[in-house]
């Protein structure tokens, strides 16, 4: 019985072969495969080259695991033993066919391995796409903030030039000035809010803000241009709608005025309708359809799907001008919002645009008194004004600002040129503000308000800072944040803003007598 | 003269070791992924130049990242070590200097090549910088696919071989 066995079990995967020191085969039992006797065993497969070496070495016993050997066209995986043989000058060779056991292990390897592979190369492309990625919103970056610092002083001397006296057609091509300056910075905060979106960096915040009047104030804005351009506007917000809501009002405003924007542009006759609407009341959160429909040219079918990819415009941009960002930042903010962007279009005939965004509805619905505080000039006369110093390098700006507080004349305002000199200036003298820019040279805006911070004087560490720069990206307002600025304003500067921003630190500062904290509606 | 010598190729897997190998014994290329488990062996005569053949037994041993794991009885013996990368995988060069100091330590006297396969997927000008990052010397940047530099780093291992015969 046991012969048999060993018949079916071991001498049909076993094979043993003597060879000589000069590889030839002494004997075979030629189980699994043909080997003539007194033939070059290298002449069966190449494997049989190491047994030199087992020779050489005089290695008694060894084992080479899974070699792979091709033998009349079938592929084996063989497991091979050799000893060194009593007389010493041959070798016994037992050649042991697992090829069964190995084709599995080679499934299981070919799987795993794949796996990895796959695995490594998405991790590496990833890398790439983070690189390239990372290089395209630095370039974005620097080119903003080279664009935002000279079109600061255009913007900045338009204003200073609209308060002056000039005449009506001067105040006109004013005007014309300040609107393409503005439309560039728009250009700007769109590439930047792309890169923003793209990056994962555009968080949506939300807050209370009283909903209606911020859509009615749009609609009178939007009012307003329709009637320039000679086309009707239709208004309508329902009632349902309770006035203060919980939701991130900045970027909702940002899709709807690129979305009125893009009607506007593209509509020649006709009008413009804007609705919000809900489809619930009494709920704590409510859906609010923002709508946007327009009797302008309209979109051609085979174009719908490409309109939200940014520069892509429908007309020829020396007809109706703009950059092409404005749908792919709207599809891309209403992601954001969790909304679903539709569009309806007939070419020739007109578009609606709708969305629709979940807010909340605030348990408060009584307005704040605020106690608007207007700063006349004639009542600062004999007033002690409040002390600003700005850090500042760039001589334009500095000219700039002089000409704004002159102007406004509530502040009296110190300029020092870098980081450095505003740090030794607060040494010396008393002041209730500190305005830096970011980037100046020997120690930027980011260093000084550390050092303002961690001031062994109490009255120099408390003391509320606005960082003020043409740098708009979200990881400069975070550094500016984490080095203890209260507030963000960006270059262009837009005076009211400024001046607002002022006089509501100041105020706080003076009430609660600490170090003020950066809040949402500053950034 | 006319030698057999022992040469082994060594790397991560999938790195295309085996591609290498069938590129220069059989001038064929797929570019479908097949694991090799344990060991495939192939012969090739390289004629070095009128008077001297080496006949090279290339072992393409299973491919591994960590080194110290190589079955000792697949490496015995060997004349020449080819070091195999995948120039578009880092994973496959970021370890480079490791396992070629474990290399050295155990086979002092073997010859290592180094060659950067799958050339024809990257930009050459960065490999060469990420190994210098290295300090590591490549021998060669190849591809399996295109068949560039493979006939050559086989002829110069062979040529190395007689030299040292």
């Amino acid at each position: 019985m046991l012969d048999n066995l060993r018949q079916d079990f071991i001498n049909k995967t076993t094979q043993l072969v003597v060879v000589n020191r000069e590889l030839e085969v002494v004997d075979s039992d030629n189980n699994l495969f043909d080997i003539s006797k007194n033939s070059d065993i290298t002449d069966f497969h190449p494997f049989f080259f190491a047994l030199t070496t087992i020779f050489d070495e005089e290695l008694q016993e060894e084992t080479f695991f899974c070699v792979q050997m091709e033998v009349l066209g079938k592929h084996y995986f063989i497991d091979i033993k050799t000893y060194i043989g009593e007389d010493g000058d041959t070798l016994v060779l037992i050649l042991n066919d697992l090829t069964d056991h190995y084709k599995t292990v080679h499934q299981i390897k070919q799987v795993r391995n794949e796996s990895i592979i796959n695995f490594n190369i998405s991790q590496e492309l990833n890398q790439q796409l983070e690189i390239q990625r990372s290089f395209k919103n630095k370039f974005l970056a620097n080119v903003s903030h080279e664009i935002r610092t000279p079109l600061n002083s255009i913007v900045g001397f338009i204003s200073v030039l609209e308060n002056t006296e000039i005449s009506r057609e001067q105040l006109d091509v004013l005007h014309i000035i300040k609107d393409s300056s503005k439309n560039l910075v728009t250009i700007l905060d769109d590439l930047m809010d792309i890169s923003k979106i793209e990056a994962g960096k555009l968080d949506i915040k939300k807050r209370r803000f009283d909903f209606r009047e911020f859509v009615e104030k749009l609609a009178k804005t939007y009012q307003i241009r329709t009637d320039d351009k000679r086309l009707s506007f239709d208004f309508e917000l329902s009632s349902k709608i309770p006035r203060f809501l919980v939701g991130d009002h900045l970027r909702i405003n940002q899709v709807i005025v690129n979305l009125l924007e893009n009607a506007l542009k593209y509509t020649h006759q006709g009008g413009i309708k804007f609705s919000v609407t809900t489809s619930s009341v009494n709920a704590r959160r409510i859906p609010v359809t923002f709508e946007v429909t327009d009797t302008g040219i309209g979109i051609p079918k085979e174009k719908l799907d490409s309109i939200f990819d940014s520069f892509t415009q429908l007309e020829k941009r020396g007809l109706f001008g703009g950059s092409g960002l404005g749908l792919s930042i709207v599809k891309q903010l209403t992601d954001l919002l969790e909304s679903d962007l539709e569009v309806k279009s007939v070419e020739g005939e007109g578009s609606t645009f709708s969305f629709t965004v979940f807010m909340g509805v605030s348990h408060n619905q009584k307005k704040e008194k605020v106690a608007k505080k207007k700063r006349d000039k004639k009542d600062l006369k004999g007033a002690k004004r409040p002390r600003i110093l700005l850090g500042e390098d760039v001589e334009v700006n500095q000219l700039l600002m002089m000409r704004l507080f002159a102007d406004y004349g509530a502040y009296s305002l110190d300029i020092a040129k870098n980081g450095e000199r505003v740090v030794e200036y607060l040494d010396r003298f008393p002041y209730d503000l500190v305005i830096l820019d970011l980037t100046m040279p020997v120690m930027d805006g980011l260093d000084a308000a550390v050092q303002i911070r961690n001031s062994s004087n109490k009255k120099v560490s408390k003391l509320p800072i606005i960082a003020l720069t043409a740098r708009t990206s979200q990881e400069e307002q975070d550094a500016a944040k984490e080095a203890g600025m209260n507030a963000y304003l960006t270059k262009p500067i837009d005076a009211d803003l400024l001046f607002s921003t002022i006089e509501r630190l100041l105020s706080r500062y003076k009430r609660k007598d600490k170090v003020l904290e950066i809040s949402e509606e500053e950034e | 003269m006319s030698v057999s010598k022992k040469i082994v190729l060594l790397g991560h897997f999938g790195v295309g070791k085996s591609s290498l190998l069938r590129r220069f014994v059989e001038n064929t290329f797929s570019d479908n992924y097949v694991v090799t488990i344990g060991v495939h062996i192939m012969k090739k005569e390289v004629v070095v130049d009128a008077s001297n053949k080496v006949t090279l037994i290339i072992w393409d041993v299973e491919g591994t990242d960590d080194f110290t794991k190589y079955r000792p009885s697949y490496l015995m013996g060997a004349s020449s070590f080819v070091y195999v990368f995948d120039a578009s995988r880092p994973v496959t060069y970021g370890d480079l200097k490791f396992n070629l100091g474990h290399l050295k330590e155990k086979h002092p006297n073997v010859p290592v090549h180094i060659i950067g396969n799958k050339v024809d997927l990257v930009d050459a000008d960065e490999i060469k910088k990420a190994l210098e990052e290295q300090e590591v010397q490549h021998s060669y940047l190849s591809s399996a696919k295109t068949g560039e530099n493979v006939e050559q780093l086989f002829k110069d291992v062979a040529a190395q071989l007689l030299e040292n015969a």
